[in-house]
């Protein structure tokens, strides 16, 4: 057997480190009897609101209008009527109108038949233009709109279904795969069909040898053209630039992840759900976990949902969360309260221990170089950071500070706290936005 | 009072509001010199158990000594941070390389100015270009070189306490000097030096059991040396428990294995190769056990080069940094005026790793994995 391919430098094998099991298998979670849904539910800007105060939307009724390239559809996730229209503050700092939709009337899709459309004689363009109506976004943040993604894609090199958890502890795309495998694979073939690639590779992770061996055969069985590979369990082996250096070690290193079209599969799932069933984006798998959280779980969610209410859902907090995160405990971001709502890009909800930050001081470095280990872009995290400490900025840039995909594995590691990330993060924005 | 850069201290509140990543390793510095003091205490054991007492008090006045230091410098920068460990394993380390029967003002001053001179002027725990304690050190072998080439003989090996004795390094050295020649242990047994009876016992058990049969010898007297029954300073006379000790390092990760690695295979080639020349012996026939085990070259090259504060960052700097540690050792034992010479050629090396850092890092990677961004 060909031995696994991975990434070359740096890197952590993580997955045992998660001390709490999660209850299998997943679970649709309670409807909301309040929803908030946001109308910037990625990195992009807000859609116009389309709803006002008192009045009755349905299920999947379109709320927010997209009218740009970097906006999204939102649609209503449950029937009831408008409660308000608020201003909510987002972790990504910033602020975005959301419509709280409260529980009333009937559903016109739970529970009925879906009839299943038949896309493969669908034009690239109609199929672009039902992802838009439908508001698929990339389920991942920061999640751009599907429709222009794929728009820009036209005649890539290389597709690849990255199966690949974002972070040790989310378990969101291997659930949703386990669940709806087929419809995954008819998604990628929908994504597929309208950027027509190169070659298509889905991006399996070894430490679920059954799952990968279900998809292996899934595929071996109809497709020729799909290709699998199995790829060590290592973060963080789902970034782009490491997918790409595994696949072809030396070759790819350096070049542009543009080359290659990266679909998580949750995004293959909502561009089927768009293109086959005709159903707008309003549910998504989240990982709901964490040391505090009695009975984590995957649960499938209605957009809009708090997250209060889904940590209820795992029977509750046992002891005081240290920290409550949307997204992964590497690249996640604190929330500053319960009532924040799922949005289509929220992967993962935690609610850690103070066992699992461990928080302490920053203290001196003492340059014993395992930030250097981990990094797996092979930059120097110490001798950024202490060029950035004496505000030498473009010295920072000089040792590779662009390089970094802020993956946060040099904080993990560092025994002196130094904050060395934030600072990353910070610095490389910055100088993002000014130029 | 010492100014503070605002960046380097995250308060409290800071850091209740700090972003990614959420969780933690659990490692910290004072975890990394935990270890360190705890694979040290055998050895301490072992020289209270060969020295008595007396022993135990350099160290413990070295210990002290240092952490007092520490505490003038926390009381002129108005902070606390006896916690991380750095001090105690400071004076430990300078404790355990001193000889046992040294005057208690030689530890006390000499781990004052490690601590002080060698690590607080020089900015502190992080900061310094110099291993504290290998500072120390250097700092009582050039004040005091009487006081610091006095050894004692362990008590159960002399019979009664206090009775001082040449370590084997020195006593070969002096013999190679006076022009008698043959085999480093030839010299040692020709000389009457007592091996112990321990010694005696596994040498002719491992002769008869293992080595008869394939036609080797091993002559008494190594197993000494390898145990720690021997004159020296306190804490490098086991070389079995200093590996021991840095093999339990190394696999927790706490020191790194590239740089004791090269120091060996350098050190090793060359004493092999020209080892055997002062003692009128040809080529590759210098005697590698005696001189590893000999002399402070394990506690030096584990505990000392390896301080990460002073060594370089890179791989390649490591090897580039051990094996010039290996090589000077090699040309001060030989050639130089003492007969021990790792500190020293520590000491050069430290002056070094800046300019190996500088050279084997990102900005020089070739250019193709720089991917263009550099200028």
């Amino acid at each position: 057997m060909r031995p696994l391919r991975s990434f070359t430098r740096g890197g952590l094998s993580l997955r045992l480190q998660r001390e709490w099991p999660l209850e299998l298998p997943v679970r649709n979670a309670f409807l909301p009897v309040s929803a908030v849904v946001l109308l910037k539910q990625h990195a992009g800007s807000a859609s116009r609101c389309l709803v006002s105060k008192g009045e009755f939307v349905r299920e999947g009724m379109l709320i927010g209008k997209a009218e740009s390239i970097d906006q999204s559809a939102v649609h209503s996730p449950i029937p009831g009527i408008v409660r308000e229209i608020r201003r909510i503050r987002l972790p990504t700092g910033g602020e975005s109108e959301a419509v709280v939709i409260a529980l009333e009337g009937f559903f016109d899709r739970l529970g009925k038949k879906q009839e299943k459309f038949l896309w493969s004689s669908m034009a690239r363009n109609d199929v672009l233009q039902t992802l838009r109506d439908k508001g698929v976004v990339e389920t991942d943040p920061p999640g751009a709109p599907l429709a222009e993604v794929l728009f820009r894609a036209k005649g890539v090199k290389l597709l690849i279904l990255n199966c690949i958890e974002s972070e040790p502890w989310i378990r969101t795309e291997t659930a949703a795969l386990e669940a709806r495998a087929a419809e995954v694979l008819d998604g990628l073939r929908i994504i597929s069909a309208s950027t027509e690639p190169g070659k298509v590779i889905i991006a399996l992770d070894e430490s679920e040898p059954e799952l990968a061996k279900k998809i292996e055969n899934l595929t071996a069985l109809e497709e020729k053209s799909f290709e699998c590979v199995r790829l060590k369990s290592r973060y963080p082996q789902d970034l782009p630039s490491r997918l790409l250096e595994a696949f072809s070690p030396r070759h790819q290193v350096g070049q542009k992840a543009d080359s290659a079209l990266f679909v998580r599969p949750s995004t293959a799932i909502a561009a089927y759900d768009a293109i086959a069933l005709a159903k707008p984006f309003i549910e998504r798998y989240v990982t709901v976990g964490g040391g505090v959280v009695k009975r984590p779980a995957v649960l499938k969610v209605r957009i809009g949902t708090s997250i209060g209410d889904l940590f209820e859902e795992c029977g509750g907090f046992l002891g005081n969360p240290d920290r409550i995160i949307l997204g992964g405990p590497f690249r996640g971001l604190p929330s500053y309260d319960l009532d924040m709502p799922v949005s289509k890009t929220t992967n993962a909800i935690l609610a850690l221990s103070a066992e699992e930050t461990k928080r302490g001081n920053t203290v001196p470095c003492i340059r014993c170089g395992r930030c250097k280990d981990v990094c797996p872009e092979g930059i120097d995290p110490n001798a950024i950071y202490r060029r950035i400490d004496r505000s030498l900025i473009g010295a920072a840039f000089e040792f590779g500070l662009r390089e970094c995909s802020i993956c946060g594995l040099c904080g993990y590691v560092c025994p002196s706290r130094l904050p060395l990330v934030e600072r990353f993060a910070a610095y490389k924005s910055m100088a993002e936005t000014s130029r | 009072m010492r100014p503070q850069r605002k960046d380097s201290i995250t308060t409290d509140a800071v850091a209740a509001a700090a972003p990614a990543p959420f969780i933690h390793v659990g490692f910290t510095t004072a975890t990394l010199t935990r270890d360190c003091v705890l694979v040290l205490l055998p050895s301490l054991v072992w020289g209270f158990y060969c020295f008595g007492i007396r022993a135990a008090l350099v160290v413990l006045a070295s210990i002290s000594s240092a952490l007092i230091g520490e505490l003038i410098l926390d009381w002129v920068a108005r902070r606390f941070s006896l916690f991380d460990g750095s001090a105690f394993l400071t004076g430990l380390l300078l404790g355990l390389a001193m000889p046992p029967g040294v005057p208690f003002y030689v530890p006390c001053i000499s781990a004052l100015f490690a601590v002080i001179v060698v690590k607080g002027c020089f900015g502190g725990i992080g900061s310094n270009w110099m291993n504290p304690a290998l500072g120390g050190l250097v700092f009582s072998l050039i004040s005091w070189p009487r006081a610091m080439s006095t050894w004692l003989l362990p008590r159960h090996l002399a019979g009664v306490a206090g009775i001082s004795g040449a370590t084997p390094l020195g006593f070969v050295r002096d013999h190679a000097a006076a022009g008698s020649s043959g085999t480093v242990l030839e010299i040692l047994t020709g000389s009457g030096i007592n091996f112990s009876e321990t010694d005696k016992n596994i040498t002719l058990f491992l002769n008869e059991t293992f080595f008869a049969p394939i036609g080797a010898e091993l002559p008494f007297g190594y197993l000494d040396l390898l145990l720690g029954n021997r004159s020296g300073s306190i804490g490098e006379l086991s070389g079995l428990l200093l590996l021991i000790g840095s093999v339990i390092l190394i696999a927790r990760r706490s020191i790194r294995w590239e740089i004791p690695l090269s120091i060996l295979i350098s050190f090793g080639l060359l004493t092999r190769i020209f080892g055997g020349l002062p003692f009128g012996e040809g080529l590759f026939s210098g005697d590698l056990l005696f001189s590893l085990f000999s002399g402070s070259f394990l506690l030096v090259s584990f505990f000392m080069a390896t301080d990460p504060v002073t060594s370089p960052r890179t791989k390649t700097g490591r090897y580039v940094y051990g094996t010039g540690v290996g090589i000077l050792t090699f040309l001060l034992r030989t050639f130089g005026s003492q007969p021990e010479g790792t500190a020293f050629a520590l000491l050069m090396m430290n002056c070094f790793t800046p300019w190996i850092d500088r050279h084997s890092s990102w900005k020089n990677r070739p250019r193709q994995m720089s991917e263009g961004v550099v200028e």
